[in-house]
């Protein structure tokens, strides 16, 4: 996957991923085009799942004191 | 006669009077619910308190049926009964018959003159609010940090799309919770989150209040953030519901507004593969035709085994396409080249002018060839006619052409044989004539 698919975040590479598609579906693209795009295409779609199914998401809460903003975990069950 | 009681006695004494007095009975009391406990029996037992002074008081569970609300604490009432002593402690109570809330219509008077103020500002027209982000990395929620909201939100996000919770803890219920739900709200717009939810769970108007208070309501309408509301049920529309830029009815269901589905998503992607990969079939497929058409005109046998193995070639690639095997599609689109360029138009149109012309000097031998036969056999040249009829020579003699041969019957193909004096035979479809050249004019 090149490098710059690598930074993309969900919104750009999905984005990126269905214009790729409209493009391959209108058929005015010759075969070594359409595989190029067909190529690209794959490495989107590696990068959307990826964000869907290993990001971490975190919990947290902040509260506004003297010294600032402070940030700390929250626990919930 | 000073008269001795015991206390009981002198309770039960108390207790008639006060119950038969007319002043303390079928009375309406008001005040604001405190110290509220719900017996196990169904009983409620509180302290109606004003701003200085106290009353016990007891709702028996057969009177809970009159009423259509729950007491909450802090709730003003109206409370209807009279006036008893509870002999065993000497203390003197009131039973509830009935109650009904007091207040609400000054509230209500108060939410319709900031809901009429707001409105004829704009602030909740459909034209300043803010789109929610589809695809947010960090979800600010301002509610309290123990209640139903907070756990609902986290509960549900899970299955969403993965994005970051910050919560900013706020008081969301009496005195002070309007100021910290703004703090809450600015902080949030502070750190920047790219959504919020702001809200709290079910309550009376009362509990609900903070969330129709001016400052918030300004609060979320100069928030950059995007705001989801979530306060209460359905049913209670709060002003800040009304400035919120979505308004969810539940906390699942703002989570849900503010977060896509993981597994939609999952299936769009999937959506798009699919695409792409019927896509790139077709255009494979029509590829796959062009060769077989152009290759066969060309060279039947010898393409044959080409084209074979160019099919098993994009079979093989449309296959594994999904894949992604990079170095595959390279093969064969390296592999794809080098055939395409051998029956490139271009290609194809030199290779099939070749074979016009040798198919032009075959049926120029064949006529020649079947007037030496026919020469010797007139029958089987006819026969010969009839399997090739375009090229049958009688046809040809027949639309007006006639062919020429030395004396000796030998079919004359170049004007180089002849000279001047050379006697030939014009041979026409229903005899001949003996001539004699004149001249010969050599065209080559």
């Amino acid at each position: 996957m090149d490098e710059e698919i690598k930074n993309m975040n969900f919104e750009q590479s999905i984005t990126a991923l269905e214009e790729l598609v409209n493009k391959l579906e209108s058929g005015s693209l010759d075969l070594d085009q359409s595989l190029e795009l067909y190529e690209r295409a794959t490495a989107l779609r590696d990068r959307c799942r990826k964000i869907l199914e290993e990001s971490e998401r975190r919990v947290k809460k902040i509260t506004e004191t003297a010294q600032g903003v402070v940030e700390s975990e929250l626990k919930f069950e | 006669m000073v008269e001795t009681l015991t206390v009981t006695q002198l309770n039960t004494r108390v207790k008639s009077i006060l119950t038969e007095s007319d002043l303390v009975k079928d009375i309406w009391i008001i005040g604001e619910i405190s110290n509220l406990t719900r017996a196990v029996s169904g009983h409620y037992y509180f302290t109606l308190k004003d701003g200085s002074g106290e009353l016990r008081s007891v709702m028996f569970k057969g009177s809970r049926g009159r009423i259509d609300f729950e007491p909450t604490e802090n709730m003003k009432v109206k409370i209807f009964g009279k006036v008893d002593l509870y002999v065993p402690r000497g203390t003197y109570q009131f039973i509830v018959e009935t109650m009904e809330r007091s207040g609400i219509g000054e509230l209500y008077l108060e939410y319709e003159k900031l809901k009429k103020k707001l409105q004829s500002e704009g602030l909740f027209d459909d034209s300043r609010k803010k789109k929610l982000p589809l695809y947010p990395r960090t979800v600010g929620v301002v509610t309290s940090e123990t209640g139903a909201v907070i756990h609902d939100i986290l509960t549900t996000s899970e299955k969403l799309f993965p994005a970051d919770i910050i919560l900013a803890p706020s008081k969301v219920q009496g005195e002070g919770a309007a100021e910290s739900i703004v703090r809450g709200i600015e902080l949030l717009n502070k750190i920047g989150v790219d959504v919020m939810i702001v809200g709290r769970g079910g309550g009376s108007i009362e509990d609900l209040w903070s969330f129709n208070e001016e400052i918030v309501a300004r609060a979320i309408a100069a928030s950059e953030v995007p705001i989801i509301s979530a306060v209460g049920h359905e049913s209670d529309v709060t002003i800040a519901d009304m400035v919120a830029d979505a308004r969810a009815p539940t906390p699942t269901g703002a989570a849900k507004m503010a977060l896509p589905d993981r597994e939609y998503l999952g299936d769009l992607v999937r959506g798009y593969e699919y695409t792409a990969s019927v896509a790139l079939q077709r255009k494979l497929d029509i590829m796959k035709s062009k060769i077989d058409t152009v290759s066969v005109k060309l060279d039947p046998r010898r393409k044959l085994e080409e084209i074979g193995m160019l099919e098993l070639r994009i079979d093989g690639l449309s296959n594994r396409a999904g894949a992604g095997l990079k170095s595959t599609v390279q093969n064969m689109r390296s592999r794809f080249n080098a055939v395409e360029s051998k029956i490139s138009p271009a290609a194809a149109a030199n290779r099939v002018g070749g074979l016009k012309e040798s198919l032009t000097s075959f049926s120029e031998r064949l006529v020649l060839a079947v007037g030496r036969i026919m020469k010797d056999s007139h029958s089987r040249a006819e026969a010969l006619g009839k399997r090739a009829d375009a090229l049958n020579p009688l046809g040809v003699l027949k639309r007006g052409y006639s062919y020429v041969t030395d004396a000796d019957g030998n079919t004359l193909t170049s004007v180089k044989t002849l000279s001047k004096g050379s006697v030939i035979d014009v041979r026409f479809r229903d005899g001949s004539a003996e001539a004699e050249v004149k001249k010969v004019n050599n065209n080559g």
